[in-house]
């Protein structure tokens, strides 16, 4: 078996035509021309290396296996290139490792090493800086812009729960709209809110409750079907309202901005289409801080106490809602992002216990008119 | 040895098109992180698929220092981008508080521009970066090409060359071609041997001719049309002058291709030579998106007749339940999920075969028009460039990975 093939060696751009012979018993492949050093150059079989994802499948280019990277692999700077299809079938059948790709020793550490501070940078911007960065932000974005914003956040809310068209799930009647401006008007006139509030009734049988940015807030149907006292509507909506004027929603959701960015380049999506989506999606799941979360249960319950409206809603929807979740359990309930339902029903419980005098917020047909203005 | 070496390209399109398939629907189910190795493994094909002189070029890049770069560019960019949005926030903060209407939407405006100038530096840094990268992994007849550091220098060079492109609106534009491409070629390397740009940027100005006539063609049909009260002018003039600003841009591009490599010498004695064709590069691009469009077109209907396929299965299940000659228990919902299946299946392969197709119709073919028009004289000179030592390339191109930029290879 003796061919030519072309020899570099990796020091010149000298191209050597050199002859190439097969010796199976020492197991090398001889490479012979005057211009090598001593004339004759032996590749032992086992160190052998091809290269991989060649377009040409006329040749084979090959090097040696290498104790150093000196580019990327660990590969010798030597090239041969071998075209005679059946020295390369010989090659290719007696070097078992001509396709093997070798590591150097000491990647695995690097590789940990680099993964661990890119994780832990990335930790630090999402839990440390992000957050402090959107609770500044969030006192100083001014109202119009956080107004635009949270519009712009319940549109892609709507999307999400399968409105086509802007507007589409938006529910509306006469008598539901004006049981739903009395509710509200009951609620906040005693206390006063800063926000203009702007709430809507989204078509859909999800039991739930959202707070967007700048006074958006989204009742969907399934929360006030299951509700069974006008107090309790009442008191989901002060909870909610309690985390517009606490800027938790705009917290929030500026943080969340922020973590998809980053999370975009993570995943070689730059351009940052998922933002939107991915603010939205995280209004759909809003998970506040426990201290937020208890500081809105204390706003909400001073403002049912303000506008004389006993607690006990509060109480008997918590456990109402526990009642649901066990009947359907794969439906998205509004205390399943609301944890210690439990521990929260008993505040409410032994805070309505000092409530003086109480009113209900809605008549009875008032609250039937907001039970149906879906329909 | 031949005195003059031509370009040649011998990429097929089956094995490359079935190589990028494989890569990116690796890349999709390891939620994007076989990407590395993606890229570096149609870079091999790509470059071993060039050749001069019947001597291939070789890619020697890794996946696993493009994780690595990445790695390293993703920490830099979480603290830098974190310090910058925090300044910009806190300057935010006496913007926005402006109370007059205009005087805020300025500022609103200046905050979008600062936010793209903060990114901006690093978008050129990660250019050469990119560059210098790929130079350094690639060999030809086993010796390294490679270039010097100088990215922070190309980044201001960059950032003022642009500047003056964009206050001269564009008149600037072959200096700033010209001498961009000039810094990097001159710091580029084969071996021992250095690469130099030579020649004059007034040279590129004919190569913007079809742009000129496309500009002088919408803007002399928009005030004819005014002036004649005809839209139809003013649209129709637009119109083909939007398309035909599209191909004076293509034609500037090749056109400073062929200028520039024929400037270029190396070791100050190989000179280039090039003739790529404006036409050649259009018709590739034109037949590639026809294929692409075609087989979309092929994709839909197939998703279209395995849906009523998937559907027919459900009505001849209720048909038969209604005709009473079987039971409830015949009625086979799984042919509605089955049909769902293939059709997210069907759409996965349709998303996937358009990016192959794209690179192998469009991207590999204008590669080997552009390879094979390059001519490489006085050749003997290249045996006597001696090997360079390797470029260690500490962030691979990490930066423009995180920053998503570098286009199709």
């Amino acid at each position: 078996m003796e061919e030519t093939a072309r020899y570099f060696d990796g020091e010149t751009g000298l191209r050597l035509d050199a002859d190439l012979s097969l010796d199976t018993a020492a197991q090398v492949l001889t490479l012979c021309h005057p211009a090598l050093p001593q004339g004759v150059q032996h590749w032992p079989l086992n160190a052998l290396r091809a290269l991989t994802d060649q377009a040409r499948t006329d040749q084979l280019v090959m090097t040696l296996k290498a104790g150093h990277s000196y580019d990327s692999g660990l590969i010798d700077t030597a090239r041969l290139t071998v075209s005679d299809a059946q020295m390369i079938r010989d090659i290719t059948r007696l070097c078992p490792d001509l396709k093997r790709r070798d590591v150097a020793p000491g990647t695995a550490r690097r590789v940990v090493t680099r993964l661990g501070l890119a994780v832990g940078a990335l930790a630090m911007m999402i839990f440390v800086i992000l957050p402090a960065m959107a609770g500044t932000m969030a006192l100083i974005i001014p109202i119009e812009r956080e107004v635009a914003w949270g519009k712009s956040i319940v549109r892609q809310m709507e999307r999400i729960l399968g409105g086509t068209e802007a507007g589409a799930l938006i529910c509306s009647s006469p008598e539901g709209d004006a049981a739903l401006q009395k509710l509200t008007d009951r609620l906040i006139q005693p206390t006063g809110v800063e926000y203009d509030l702007n709430i809507l009734v989204m078509n859909h049988e999800m039991v739930n409750a959202f707070a967007a940015p700048g006074g958006q807030i989204v009742l969907v149907r399934g929360l006030i079907e299951a509700a069974e006292t006008p107090d309790a509507v009442g008191a989901v909506l002060a909870h909610e309202i309690a985390h517009v004027e606490n800027r938790d929603s705009t917290r929030g959701a500026l943080r969340a901005a922020g973590s998809a960015g980053l999370l975009g380049m993570v995943l070689g999506d730059f351009a940052g289409g998922t933002v939107a989506v991915a603010m939205a999606e995280w209004v759909l799941s809003s998970s506040y801080t426990r201290e937020a979360e208890a500081k809105a249960d204390l706003y909400a319950l001073t403002m049912l106490d303000n506008a004389g409206v006993t607690t006990t809603g509060f109480a008997d929807f918590f456990d109402s809602l526990a009642d649901i979740e066990s009947i359907m359990p794969d439906l998205p309930v509004y205390m399943s992002s609301h944890p210690e339902t439990a521990e929260r029903a008993d505040a409410a419980r032994s805070f309505a216990a000092s409530q003086g005098q109480t009113k209900p917020l809605l008549t009875d047909a008032e609250f039937k008119a907001l039970q149906e203005i879906c329909d | 040895m031949s005195s003059a070496i031509t370009g040649q390209y011998h990429g097929k399109a089956g094995p490359l098109f079935s190589l990028y398939f494989k890569t990116a629907f690796l890349t999709l189910i390891t939620l994007g992180f076989y990407r590395f190795w993606a890229k570096t493994r149609i870079r091999k094909y790509i470059w071993s698929a060039t050749s001069g002189d019947g001597d291939s070029f070789e890619y020697t890049g890794t996946g696993l220092e493009k994780l690595l770069g990445f790695l390293f560019a993703i920490v830099v960019l979480a603290i830098y981008l974190g310090i910058v949005q925090m300044a910009l926030f806190f300057f935010g903060l006496n913007l926005f508080t402006e109370p007059r209407n205009e005087i805020e939407a300025l500022a609103q405006v200046g905050a979008i521009y600062i936010t793209l100038l903060a990114v901006l530096p690093l978008l050129l840094f990660a250019t050469y970066r990119a560059r210098r990268y790929k130079t350094a992994r690639t060999r030809w007849r086993g010796l390294r090409f490679g270039m010097d550091n100088g990215a922070w220098g190309y980044v201001w060079r960059a950032l003022g060359h642009w500047f003056l492109t964009a206050i001269t609106l564009g008149i600037l534009l072959p200096r700033q071609t010209f001498w961009l491409e000039k810094y990097m070629t001159d710091r580029m390397w084969y071996g021992d041997a250095k690469f130099e740009q030579t020649g004059r940027w007034q040279s590129l100005y004919p190569g913007l001719k079809h742009v000129l006539f496309a500009v002088l063609l919408i803007g002399i049909g928009g005030a004819g049309g005014i002036f004649l009260e005809s839209p139809f002018i003013a649209i129709s003039s637009a119109f083909v002058g939007y398309i035909w600003l599209i191909v004076g841009g293509v034609y500037y591009r090749i056109y400073t291709f062929n200028v520039l490599t024929r400037a270029r010498v190396l070791d100050g004695a190989v000179t280039f030579d090039s003739g790529a064709r404006t036409g050649r590069v259009i018709a590739i691009v034109l037949t590639g998106i026809a294929a692409i469009i075609g087989a979309t077109i092929v994709a839909v209907l197939v998703m279209g007749l395995v849906l009523m396929a998937a559907l027919g299965l459900n009505f001849g299940s209720a048909a038969s339940l209604f005709g009473g000659t079987s039971g409830p228990g015949d009625i086979n919902p799984a042919g509605g999920i089955l049909g769902g299946v293939l059709i997210a299946v069907l759409y996965v392969v349709l998303i996937l075969g358009l990016g192959g197709l794209s690179l192998v119709m469009i991207t590999q073919r204008i590669i080997g028009h552009v390879v094979s028009s390059v001519v490489v004289a006085n050749a003997p000179h290249l045996e006597q460039v001696r090997q360079r030592a390797a470029d260690q390339g500490a962030d691979a191109e990490g930066f423009a990975d995180a920053l998503d930029i570098g286009g199709a290879i």
